[in-house]
């Protein structure tokens, strides 16, 4: 346990060369765009100047790129930066619209749990079968199919022909005991609060799991194709152990790496689905990074990345962490 | 000494269907093994040793298939045999690992990774009711690796495969394969994946426990000092096809086929000395296309016409030793 504090704080120190990394990348990029936000912020071309030279004072817009990086930073730090386009703390905003993109990713991971493991597993069994090759070709269109032409086709389908699913609104119970709607209904058991999320959510959680199904039965399937062909695998049967205590050591040794690819594709959902959370009008973090773009709101863009990066860090520290639960050779 | 057989293969035929073509692995192998003694297989490497070990369970691999044979398992001396070719799947589970156990080449990748020594262990109990649960198995194992010389086993039973050297990792093999008290022992090629020290360690080890459990071990080796040191009789085989038979010291004194004389002058011989190694010229035929008659005429010297045309037959020319080749033959031609 001492080994584990002393990894954790080690990876823990790593992340911050990581994050004034990417942030101040974005930074960078937002500071050098030849526009003035502050009068985009003040209302564009019938901006009064006055206006405009206060929000520059307010917001540090002229002067040394450090310093200014380094004054955001630090007002960021200490939730002193208000956005000029929702007039919020960016940190509020970010915990007001999390909620929404946990939850959408939550239900993408689901569709990728429940359909590429077993897709996978189906392919690796049936390996070199028509099954197989199906599932190979899925998986090569989930890669490959552009997320906005899916979505509106089954826009199409599900919404204006069949009215299976509601694009609008985000449903949120009365009460609230993590402040995740999700959990919360599932916590009370409130099924008239769960459809209507899950009729708010299920499409847009498909289309952003769909990729990742593919990617996954494809990895399930060719760590499994390892470890049945293991030579461990021939020793238990030459041990005679029963079927279904081979299909245990073949599944344990097969999920090693495939927790590896799902938990940093669950870090990676979490940080936001521009594309599907635009579509769909969802309020999620991936919106808000878009809405803050368009109205050169960086300020609430860098807090946005900043966050993105630490649960990514954080996503893939899990998974270390997991891994030497998981696999008794990886040890800090 | 009167021969009391544990098992007893007649004419077995493996094939390999892969993509370049029909691997005639092993073509007509007939052999058997007595009660308590120890068996050899020897040849060059892909000529079929493995594959007729796994046969004995029928634990060949897909995409291979045992064509033909009778493969026949006396559990009890001079008692009814069962033919293992009729066996079904629960039935032939049932005899592995607890008849007729194995230890692999390579220490390293026999063991699942993921779980204990110990839990291994206690699983292959388990598995055929030796212990009532996986518990007490573990208990038991700590004797079992005790049985095995394993140093320290109350810490080891604890350890993960990988904490152990590859010696220790074959001793916890040997440990789970003999964890059931079988009667048949085979070990395939058990120290060539170990450094030398521990090759010898290993097989101190094997002849240890076969004086103390009575064991019958079919052991298959390159190494003509073990088959030297370790074994009662010797089958050589070449190209899916065993071309000799005999024991140890008519082998090594007596070599009739060309191939083994070519094999015993290629390594250093442990009971003669010999004063240069020569290496067997030509190579090992392909399989899917394998030469007619003699396998081994392409690269014969005393090659004849016939040898290239009709499979020589299998001649006794004593008492336990016999030889699969023209020269030996009374009326060639037949
Ligand atoms: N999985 C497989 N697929 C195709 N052919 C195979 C397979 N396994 C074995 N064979 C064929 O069977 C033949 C015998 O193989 P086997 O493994 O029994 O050789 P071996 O005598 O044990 O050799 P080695 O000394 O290298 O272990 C080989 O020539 C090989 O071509
Ligand atoms: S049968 Fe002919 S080719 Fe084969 S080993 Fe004997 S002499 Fe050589
Ligand atoms: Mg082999």
């Amino acid at each position: 346990m001492a080994n584990l504090r002393r990894f954790i704080i080690r990876r823990l120190i790593t992340f911050i060369p990581t994050l004034i990394g990417v942030t101040f990348i974005v930074f960078i990029i937002a500071a050098v765009i030849p526009a003035n936000p502050a009068r985009v912020w003040a209302g564009g071309q019938k901006a009064s100047p006055q206006v405009i030279k206060k929000l520059e004072e307010e917001y540090h817009l002229k002067g040394n790129l450090l310093e200014r990086y380094y004054w955001l930073i630090y007002k960021l730090f200490t939730n002193q930066i208000v956005s000029p386009r929702t007039h919020h703390y960016v940190w509020e905003d970010l915990a007001y619209r999390f909620p929404v993109t946990l939850q959408l990713t939550i239900i993408a991971f689901i569709y990728i749990l429940l359909l590429g493991i077993p897709l996978g597993i189906v392919a690796a069994l049936k390996r070199d079968s028509w099954i197989d090759t199906t599932i190979r070709i899925l998986a090569l269109i989930g890669v490959s199919t552009p997320v906005f032409w899916l979505a509106y086709l089954l826009i199409f389908l599900f919404f204006t022909q069949l009215h299976w699913i509601t694009l609008a609104g985000t449903p949120v119970p009365p009460y609230s005991i993590t402040g995740v709607p999700l959990i919360d209904a599932l916590l009370k058991l409130d099924f008239k609060t769960l459809g209507q999320i899950l009729s708010r959510y299920s499409l847009p959680g498909f289309i952003l799991g769909f990729m990742g199904i593919g990617v996954t039965a494809r990895i399930v399937r060719n760590s499994f194709l390892d470890a049945m062909s293991a030579d461990f695998v021939e020793y238990a049967k030459a041990r005679g152990l029963k079927k279904l205590r081979i299909y245990r050591h073949v599944l344990r040794n097969a999920l090693v790496p495939v927790v590896t690819v799902l938990g940093l594709m669950f870090g990676g959902l979490l940080g936001g689905a521009p594309i599907t959370e635009r579509i769909f009008g969802l309020p999620g973090i991936g919106n808000y990074m878009l809405q803050s773009i368009y109205q050169y709101d960086y300020l609430a863009l860098t807090g946005a990345v900043f966050f993105i990066a630490l649960i990514y860090l954080t996503a893939n520290l899990v998974v270390d962490i997991l891994y030497a639960f998981i696999d008794p050779r990886v040890r800090y | 000494m009167e021969c009391q057989p544990i098992i007893e293969v007649k004419d077995l035929y493996v094939n390999f269907y892969t993509y370049a073509g029909i691997v005639k692995a092993i073509d007509g192998v007939s052999f058997k093994i007595c009660r308590g003694e120890t068996y050899c297989l020897v040849g060059e490497t892909g000529c079929g040793k493995s594959v007729t070990a796994r046969s004995l369970t029928r634990l060949v691999p897909p995409p291979g298939r045992i064509e033909k044979g009778v493969i026949l398992y006396y559990p009890e001396p001079g008692g009814k045999p069962i033919n293992i070719m009729e066996l079904s799947e629960e039935e032939l589970r049932k005899i592995r690992g607890s008849e007729i156990s194995y230890v692999f080449q390579d220490p390293n990748t026999s063991l699942d990774p993921l779980y204990t020594i110990g839990y291994q262990i206690a699983e292959t109990m388990h598995a055929h009711g030796t212990v009532a649960s996986i518990k007490e198995g573990i208990r038991k194992a700590v004797h079992i690796l005790k049985m095995v010389l394993m140093p320290d086993p109350e810490t080891r039973v604890k350890n993960y495969p990988h904490e152990l050297s590859g010696g220790m990792k074959q001793r916890a093999v040997i440990g789970t394969s003999l964890s059931n008290n079988p009667k048949l022992l085979i070990a395939d090629e058990p120290t060539t994946a170990l450094d030398a020290t521990v090759q010898d360690q290993i097989m101190d080890l094997l002849r240890k426990l076969r004086r103390d459990r009575n064991l019958t071990i079919l052991l298959i080796t390159h190494n003509m000092g073990l088959v030297a040191e370790m074994c009662d009789r010797v089958a050589v085989m070449y190209a899916g096809r065993i071309v000799e038979e005999a024991d140890v010291y008519e082998l090594f004194n007596n070599p009739l086929h060309p191939y083994t004389k070519a094999l015993l002058r290629a390594v250093p011989n442990p009971l003669k000395r010999v004063e240069k190694l020569e290496s067997i010229p030509g190579t090992v035929p392909n399989l899917i296309y394998p030469p007619p008659g003699c396998r081994f005429h392409p690269r014969c010297p005393m090659v004849m016409e016939i040898c290239r045309e009709k499979r020589p037959p299998e001649i006794n020319v004593k008492p336990g030793h016999r030889v699969a080749c023209w020269l030996y033959a009374e009326k060639r031609g037949e």
